[in-house]
């Protein structure tokens, strides 16, 4: 049965777009390199040996994270085989074998394979060591892996698996917008570590414990002469691997379905159709609608969560970077950013649901509809973008930043809140329609677009506050603080409502073509319609769109052309 | 003219590329009639539905509710309707309750009557269970969201009611109670338009149909002219056609 269940895990591969997989190869190429590399290039052996059980903790807690970021696809989920007359355990061992073949842990079998050179160096007999210890590390890691991914139940369906995805796709910003800071630290330590390997202390205690470490101590003890202890290392290692795989197989064999209880508390009928704080008007309704979706909906869940773990850890960043240190209570400016790039494909991510903006359309229901839903963007971006600033501006007491944020929170939350609204108007992206998303990556289609115009249009709109805010810092009048202020106040309101009121003009009249995008993934217009920027955003965020399912299209004639073969 | 008919489709045409969907259909709804619109898969009935309600616009053609053009006057028109469509997100993460509050609201309803409303829908279509356990919309099965779209299309109390499928996948007894609200709702002069596949259903509650298939109405007027004395299912397979079914086939079934 081992046989079957990789050849359909491989046929589901072949069946979904291979773009990401591809950059995750690139990325799993350099990084077994890097790892022979440190081997190679460290300058003794006992340096060598620290540097090597490093890189492999780091390969473990990789393994162990790094599935939660890609959507699983080719993840042969236990609920497919619930049906089939087969035991269970035999089906367990299956998925787990399943795991192992695989390019990724190709990838970490070859990195692992990196301590052959030390044993080679210190002596050519101890490569027997590696050549079972590796494998068994191998099965270790792959195990833990899929330990990890289960136990967080496919990672978006619990609050704490959003949260950690949120935290490694915070991360994953941050290094984008301040990697800088990452590589000048990493710059600065990485020829420390190949040249003098870890310092002694509780670091190389913690790291020789981790049992990605015993092969290489197992490598070391041989050569010294100690085949016993190396041996009683690899035995370690084998019981390692026993425990892990026995805790795994049963996660992996379908379960019963498990009991829906989503809270504890019965609700009572009287709060059915809710008071609520919100007022009772349209635009409540639409705000009352959106703060909800942004808590319950895991993908929103996850783009709110991951704009607080950007703006935590570029602030950390810079906390840690030295002279950067005063600039860390800005993270809270990053959340605001980031809402304008979590907000920018909210119609696309409502999908179908769009309907009822469509039949439900009255004089004011357009207006009411994108104020709505920029204010739940500030009622659930707001906090979380004070939560962060406040720990940064006590730890780094850089009272002078507390001017300059409260003059330039305001301005960029309306910008970011206005660019949103506009470019998802613009730019429907209808991704995977909310009824039928499995995976947290599934809500949005192709919004590369979006937000190049969001990440242009923010900056470019808080530009009044900008001026304001350096004339004030310059001069050093109270007077001129106060005034930076106040601008970035009103620059904020004035922003979010002239590009509200740009995309309420748009959607006025074009709210069922913004529902056929959805729909029908094109639009039904006569060809005498206005030209203009509006136009050509929508035409190319619309071509984008079209042009990734010619993609697919593509893919599948090329994919029916072979089975035909 | 004007206010003839609760519901009126003139020439209706959509070409999707090459394929034409909807080839100028037309359709006369008149006040307190309950009208079935049957057809096999991919007649083109939720396309032609979708265009009467405004949500996809006619490459040619017209539809009036109560004499009110619903692309030219969109806002008078869509007023006047409550819609069901086929197979469409809702906001999922909302409870029932929440969806509909929130509906009542967006659709100008005061307060007090959201409140008052909501509770007795979700009361008389059984939906007031899964609400106290706080079961959202996206968990509901088929049957539930069909009950809380009906919901949504009755809550602001509607002339003509559009519904497509609303008997698909809901229970004999929800059946009954859906119904009886639609029947007092065309004895009130109101209008319902539904579309079905099953034929027993439409000649039981209907007494208007129009059978359409490649995108064209190819009979229609009320029950007994569409009949002519057979089974609607029987004049349906003879308008329509069937497949042959072979004796060989499939005959290991049978071992």
């Amino acid at each position: 049965m081992d046989r079957e269940l990789i050849s359909l895990k491989f046929t589901m591969l072949r069946n979904t777009t291979p773009g990401l997989r591809k950059v995750g190869w690139v990325f799993g190429a350099l990084a077994v390199l890097a790892t022979w590399a440190v081997a190679v290039l460290a300058s003794g052996d006992q340096v060598r040996a620290s540097a090597l059980t490093l890189v492999l903790a780091l390969w473990g807690l990789g393994a162990a994270i790094g599935p939660v970021l890609t959507s699983g696809a080719g993840v042969l989920r236990a609920d497919y085989f619930a049906l089939l007359p087969l035991p269970r355990a035999a089906l367990g061992r299956g998925l787990l074998v399943s795991v192992l073949v695989s390019i990724a842990s190709g990838f970490v079998l070859l990195a692992l394979l990196a301590v052959v050179v030390h044993a080679l160096v210190v002596a050519p007999a101890t490569v027997v060591v590696v050549l079972v210890g590796a494998p068994l590390t191998w099965l270790l890691v792959v195990t833990l892996s899929r330990l990890v991914y289960g136990l967080l139940g496919a990672a978006m369906r619990t609050k704490l698996g959003v949260e950690i995805a949120g935290v490694q796709f915070g991360l994953m910003f941050a290094a984008w917008f301040a990697g800088w800071m990452i590589v000048q630290v990493a710059v600065q330590s990485i020829p420390r570590l190949l040249q003098d390997g870890l310092p002694e202390g509780p670091i190389t205690t913690v790291v020789d414990a981790l049992p990605t470490s015993w092969t290489v101590l197992a490598v070391d003890a041989a050569a010294g002469g100690d085949w016993s202890r190396a041996g009683l290392l690899l035995l370690a290692l084998a019981a390692v691997d026993a425990v892990l795989v026995l805790a795994t197989v049963p996660l992996l064999v379908p379960r019963g379905a498990a009991v829906e209880k989503r809270r504890r508390r019965r609700r009572s009928p009287g709060l059915v159709a809710g008071g609520g704080i919100l007022p009772a008007t349209q635009t409540g309704a639409v705000a009352m609608k959106e703060v909800r979706q942004w808590r319950r909906d895991a993908w929103r869940a996850l783009e709110s969560s991951t704009a607080v773990w950007t703006g935590a850890a570029i602030g950390v960043f810079a906390y840690l970077g030295g002279y950067t240190a005063p600039a860390a209570p800005f993270a809270g400016l990053i959340v605001a950013f980031m809402l304008g790039l979590s907000g920018c494909n909210l119609y696309g991510q409502d999908g179908s649901a769009v309907w009822q903006n469509v039949v439900g359309q009255d004089e004011t229901s357009v207006r009411s509809d994108v104020h709505g839903r920029q204010w739940a963007m500030l009622i659930v971006f707001l906090p979380r973008a004070i939560v962060v600033t406040v720990p940064f501006l006590l730890l780094t007491q850089a009272w002078w930043t507390v001017p300059v944020l409260l003059a330039a929170i305001p301005a960029v939350f309306g910008a970011a809140a206005g660019a949103a609204i506009l470019v998802s108007a613009l730019g429907v992206s209808p991704g995977v329609d909310p009824r039928r998303r499995r995976g947290p990556n599934d809500a949005n289609g192709n919004i590369a677009l979006h937000v190049w115009i969001v990440l242009l249009l923010v900056p470019v709109t808080v530009l009044p506050t900008a001026g304001m805010i350096v004339w004030s810092q310059v001069s050093g009048e109270p007077a001129l603080v106060v005034g930076a202020v106040v601008a970035g106040l009103l620059n904020g309101i004035a922003v979010a409502w002239a590009l509200a009121r740009v995309a309420i003009g748009y959607l006025a009249t074009r709210m069922p073509d913004v529902f056929s995008r959805i729909r029908y993934g094109q639009v039904f217009r006569r060809s005498d319609d206005d030209a203009g920027l509006l136009s050509w955003i929508e035409s190319t965020t619309l071509k984008g769109e079209q042009d990734l399912a010619k993609q697919k299209q593509k893919q599948r004639e090329a994919r029916l052309a072979r089975a035909g073969r | 003219m004007a206010d003839e008919h609760a519901l009126e489709l003139i020439d209706l045409r959509r070409e999707f590329a090459e394929k034409v969907a909807v080839d100028d259909m037309s359709l006369r709804v008149p006040y307190g009639s309950f009208y079935g619109v049957v057809g096999p898969n991919g007649a083109g009935k939720t396309t032609a539905l979708s265009m009467a309600v405004g949500l996809l616009r006619p490459t040619s053609g017209r539809a009036l509710v109560q004499g009110i053009d619903v692309w030219a006057d969109p806002i008078g028109a869509k007023q006047r309707l409550g819609v069901l469509p086929d197979g469409l997100a809702l906001p999922e993460r909302l409870t029932g309750g929440e969806l509909l509050t929130y509906w009542g609201r967006f659709r100008r309803l005061p307060k007090d009557v959201v409140a008052a409303r909501t509770e007795e829908l979700l009361r008389i279509l059984e939906l007031d269970e899964a609400e106290t356990l706080g079961t959202l919309v996206g968990e509901y099965s088929t049957g539930m969201r069909k009950k809380i779209g009906l919901a949504t299309a009755l809550l602001h109390a509607p002339k003509v009611l559009v519904l497509d499928e609303p008997y698909e996948a809901v229970d004999p007894v929800s059946a009954r109670v859906l119904t009886r609200i639609l029947r007092r709702f065309t004895e009130g002069g109101g209008a319902v338009v539904i579309s079905s596949h099953v034929m027993a259903m439409v000649e039981q509650l209907c007494d208007r149909v129009a059978i359409v298939a490649r995108g064209q109405v190819v009979a229609d007027g009320t029950l007994d002219e569409v009949r002519r004395g057979a089974s609607l299912e029987d004049r349906f397979v003879e308008l329509v056609g069937a497949p042959e079914v072979d004796e060989e086939e499939l005959a290991w079934i049978a071992s």
